[in-house]
């Protein structure tokens, strides 16, 4: 809970001098495995703010929402969601000046579902102790115990960053990168398939899609001011839901975010019908880290997005 | 409360295009009739009432009626380019085929308003819908019921002016009526008024007594049009305006012209003003 | 009402006998964790092992995508040609709120101007609902007035029992059904199935892990238009569409028309969504409700007030599903909650 205490005594002193106007962190949710994104501007409301393994959504997509507005806006990231500020950066979204970044150093996040499992909905996490061997949830009557092994969350497994790329305050010990599994494992394993069979696999997955845009409204990387989407003139996708449509939605906004997906996991987290987007995306990732020898997208302000220069060393075998 | 007589309300009729009138730069008045005579002969709209216009390949949109159905045989439509559709049908010609599904909505309380004289305020394209009950209340079996009529129409400029022929010509002609036409800035070759609608509507003062005001046009000139009426002793019961609101299927389902609890397909587009003030301000 | 009684074995049959002679519509098993009602070929596809689907089935009766009619505009003249009726169909498993969430859109689709194309899919499915035999954690139907045992609207209604399936005809149709079918259920001789059927309720109602209480919700929002609780919930909306489609009683859809040719075309509708901002938005760019504040107020008031205020029925029914999935905890029942502590302190 160190974390948390933390991060409230920071919130408080920006929002107390006036630094900031305000700052989006994570309440408590409407039952004991969900957080709420919260969005701070007195300093009474401060203790609303938590921190906790449950803290899964990327927040730095709100930042958009303050661009035109006065005043500095503070934002809580983990490692992963830092990438998106990066990204935000680069793209001119927002400008840097303009937001202070709350890093949190993250030790891994926990399946929500677990806890849903095992806690009474109603019950409060009062402490949480995180070690490399399991999670502790503290609520008032209890502690519950959840190995790493049983209860972390899937992304989480493939970590990059457990310390923010970019921050204004790091809260929590620094944790050192440490070996995480492939995270191209199922890439590799689906790349294995005769094309039929992975065209089979995509058709399924794809002729599930309700076409809801959660993927692309929660995307770091989706900022266009009119989603050709949502564009009636010219109609490129149209709104029926089939398969081609959907699959023209599912494959344009794949190559959109092409070189630019910061790998955040949240178009995974939203779709409501589990599409692994993240398999998609994640394809299109180790094809751009083969080919152009990048990082993860995000991972440095320097390191523009490989898709967004152009360089005389640049592949071209397709020319 | 069914208007439409359709066996199938979502499914239009075909239609001809006749006749297209260049009212403006940017506003064509067409001219249609149902391909089927017993379509045209049962097509009994209101004043006020609205249909949906198709362009097959294009898609459809909410439009309301211009002419009066005192006007037998044929239906018109006065159509501004803004968007998708409106855009294709300006690219239509006479001979050219539609579908028109309808009449929908409610439509202007003309038995309500019978022994009463009355004001039209109009601004731009918005004069379209409240003519279909001018040349209603004008016609010469109807003009009997109604008192004096005024009209006070204003347009950006001249060019803008629709209807010319009805506003310069045809209703200053007819017993009873007086047409008050501005245009919001002064040019060459105008002769008439200059100022925006609401401030001529100030300056003419008409009275409130034994009259209903009818309005429509831009919303910026509604509201300063409404602040006026109630400045000059028009109760919400004496006022009226139509609305426009995005709609798709016209019968009150697909859940997006709605203003609170009312679908504006169903139980607009005509509202009173006390109506209206009971309304969330959502339109 | 007549009861009647099958074993496990002949219900297996009957959907077999059934998805041969119907389109046999019934909760499958998708992928880990999603469960939809498609079309099945028999028994053996069916996943019985499901609280509540991940999208409502309303979708069999108001599909998400429906052809409506063909146009042809070909030698200037113009051909419609109307789609062929669907096929009758069963839709086996329904739970109950689901059932409820089909007679809350009956209304909408009726009225001065009857829905030809709903009207003709609902008058074509049968509905055989299937009691809950457990309560997830964002199941709140007794809070909305239904029940996990509570079938009505359907046609008949499957209830587990000790060493097999209790049936109840509800309506004439289902009657048919059964007589139809008779080779595999016995007349039910000592109402076993209705008293299994309320005994299993009874259980149930004591596991509902929060319920709400709608009174005087809707009159506060009567008088309530304009209240800042909708900016902070508005504040985290990702302005997407998933608790629309997968709502059972959302119903707003969009008409559009697809001819790749210029000539020879479709009109069709599909599910559109309140949250969307182009919604509402018109051509000229005017947009009645601008901000995602009005369309978040827009949902819940449709659900809460506006669908009361036209059809005296609650808009929602409590399945849980836009609770399960909203992907930043916007939580219909927190909201009925909040509401009601908005009017005490109001």
């Amino acid at each position: 809970m160190k974390i948390q205490e933390k991060l409230r005594e920071i919130a408080r002193k920006l929002l107390a001098g006036g630094e900031a106007g305000v700052v989006i962190g994570y309440a408590a949710g409407s039952e004991v495995s969900r957080v709420v994104p919260a969005f701070i501007s007195r300093e009474e409301d401060v203790d609303r703010l938590v921190w906790n393994p449950l803290c899964i959504n990327n927040l730095v997509k709100y930042l958009l929402d303050y661009r035109h507005e006065p005043g500095k806006v503070a934002v809580v990231v983990k490692g992963c969601d830092s990438r998106a500020i990066v990204r935000l950066l680069q793209d001119n979204q927002i400008s840097r000046e303009q937001v202070i970044i709350l890093g949190i150093s993250c030790p891994g996040l926990i399946n929500p579902d677990l806890v849903a499992a095992r806690l009474d909905p109603e019950a409060q996490i009062k402490a949480v102790t995180t070690s490399e061997q399991d999670f502790s949830l503290q609520t008032e009557r209890e502690i519950f115990t959840f190995t790493r092994d049983e209860a972390l969350l899937e992304k989480c497994r493939y970590c990059e960053h457990h310390t923010p790329v970019i921050s204004d305050f790091i809260i929590g010990e620094e944790i050192p990168p440490t070996t995480p599994l492939d995270p191209f494992t199922a890439v590799k394993a689906l790349e294995e398939l005769p094309v039929e069979a992975r065209s089979a696999y995509w058709d399924k997955q794809f002729s599930r899609c309700l076409r809801c845009y959660a993927c692309r409204n929660v995307c770091p990387a989706c900022t266009c001011r009119e989603c050709i989407f949502d564009q009636a003139e010219p109609c490129w996708v149209t709104k029926a839901n089939n398969l081609s449509e959907n699959m023209a939605f599912h494959l344009i906004r794949a190559f959109h975010v092409a070189g630019r997906c910061v790998d955040c996991g949240e178009c995974d987290r939203v779709c409501p019908v589990n599409i692994p987007l993240s398999l998609l995306n994640r394809k299109i990732l180790k094809d751009v880290k083969e080919l152009f020898n990048v990082p993860t997208p995000g991972t440095s302000l320097e390191e523009l997005p490989a898709l967004g220069i152009f360089t005389n060393s640049d592949p071209d075998e397709f020319m | 409360m069914r208007n439409c007589q359709c066996i199938n309300p979502l499914k239009p009729y075909p239609a001809t295009i006749i006749k297209i009138i260049d009212e403006t730069p940017d506003v064509k008045s067409f001219q249609m009739v149902f391909d089927n005579p017993a379509v045209m002969e049962n097509f009994r709209q209101k004043p006020g009432q609205v249909a949906q216009l198709s362009v097959f390949g294009v898609g459809e949109a909410t439009i309301s009626i211009t002419s009066s159905p005192t006007r037998r045989g044929i239906l018109e439509f006065s159509v501004k380019k803004v968007g998708m559709l409106t855009s294709a049908l300006h690219r239509l010609e006479v001979g050219s085929k539609v579908g028109i599904r309808g009449p929908y909505g409610n439509h202007f309380p003309y038995e309500v308003m019978k022994g009463k004289d009355l004001l039209f305020i109009g601004g731009g394209i918005g004069l379209a819908p409240l003519r279909s009950l001018i040349d209603f209340v004008l016609a010469e079996e109807n003009r009997g019921d109604y008192g004096k009529v005024e009209i006070i129409y204003g347009a950006r400029s001249m060019d803008d002016l629709c209807f010319k022929y009805d506003i310069l010509d045809r209703w200053p002609q007819m017993p009873g009526t007086t047409v008050y036409t501005t245009i919001d800035r002064a040019e060459l070759g105008w002769e008439g008024h200059v100022g925006f609608v609401p401030a001529y509507l100030e300056e003419i003062n008409p009275s409130p007594e034994n009259k209903y005001a009818i309005t429509c046009g831009p919303p910026i000139m509604i509201k300063f049009v409404l602040q006026a009426l109630e400045k000059m002793g028009f109760a919400d019961d004496q006022v009226i305006t139509t609305l426009e609101m995005k709609m798709k299927c016209g019968i009150g389902k697909c859940g997006r012209c709605n203003i609170g609890s009312k679908y504006v397909c169903l139980d607009g587009p005509v509202f009173y003003l006390s109506q209206l003030k009971r309304l969330p301000p959502e339109f | 009402m007549k009861a009647y009684i099958m074993t496990g074995d002949n219900l297996g049959a009957w959907l077999d006998t059934l998805a041969r002679d119907f389109t046999l519509i019934a909760p499958v098993k998708e992928e880990e964790n999603v469960i939809l009602f498609k079309p099945v070929k028999g028994f053996a596809e069916i996943n019985l092992n499901y609280t509540n689907s991940t999208v409502s089935p309303k979708g069999w009766i108001f599909p998400q995508t429906e052809e409506m009619f063909y146009f042809s505009t070909a030698g200037g003249q113009i051909n419609l040609t109307d789609v062929q009726a669907p096929r009758p169909a069963i839709i086996f498993g329904l739970r109950p709120c689901d059932i409820k969430g089909i007679l809350t859109l009956d209304p909408v689709f009726n009225g001065a101007y009857p829905d030809p194309y709903y009207q003709n899919r609902r008058e074509n499915t049968i509905l055989v609902g299937l009691c809950c035999t457990r309560v997830e954690r964002h199941c709140f139907c007794t809070s909305m007035g239904g029940g996990p045992t509570d079938g009505r609207g359907a046609d008949l209604l499957v209830t587990e029992i000790d060493g097999g399936y209790g049936l109840e005809a509800l309506t004439s149709r289902g009657e048919e059904l059964i007589h139809r079918y008779q080779g595999y259920f016995t007349p039910d001789q000592h109402s076993r199935v209705i008293l299994a059927r309320e005994e299993l309720g009874q259980k149930l109602a004591g596991q509902f892990t929060r319920t709400v209480d709608t009174t005087g919700v809707k009159e506060f929002l009567d008088q309530n238009f304009e209240l800042p609780y909708w900016d902070e919930i508005a504040r985290r909306c990702l302005g997407c569409g998933i608790c629309t489609y997968i709502c059972p009683t959302c119903h707003c859809f969009d008409i559009f028309d697809f001819a790749p040719d210029g000539e020879r075309g479709v009109r069709s509708r599909c599910w559109d969504s309140c949250m969307f901002s182009h919604f509402t938005r018109m051509a000229g760019g005017h947009n009645p409700r601008p901000t995602q504040k009005e369309r978040v107020r827009n949902r819940f008031l449709h659900k809460l007030k506006y669908h009361r205020d036209r059809y005296d029925l609650d808009g929602c029914v409590g399945c849980g599903r836009c609770v399960t999935k909203c992907p930043v905890n916007i939580d219909i029942r927190q909201i009925i909650a909040d509401l009601q502590e908005v009017a005490q302190h109001a």
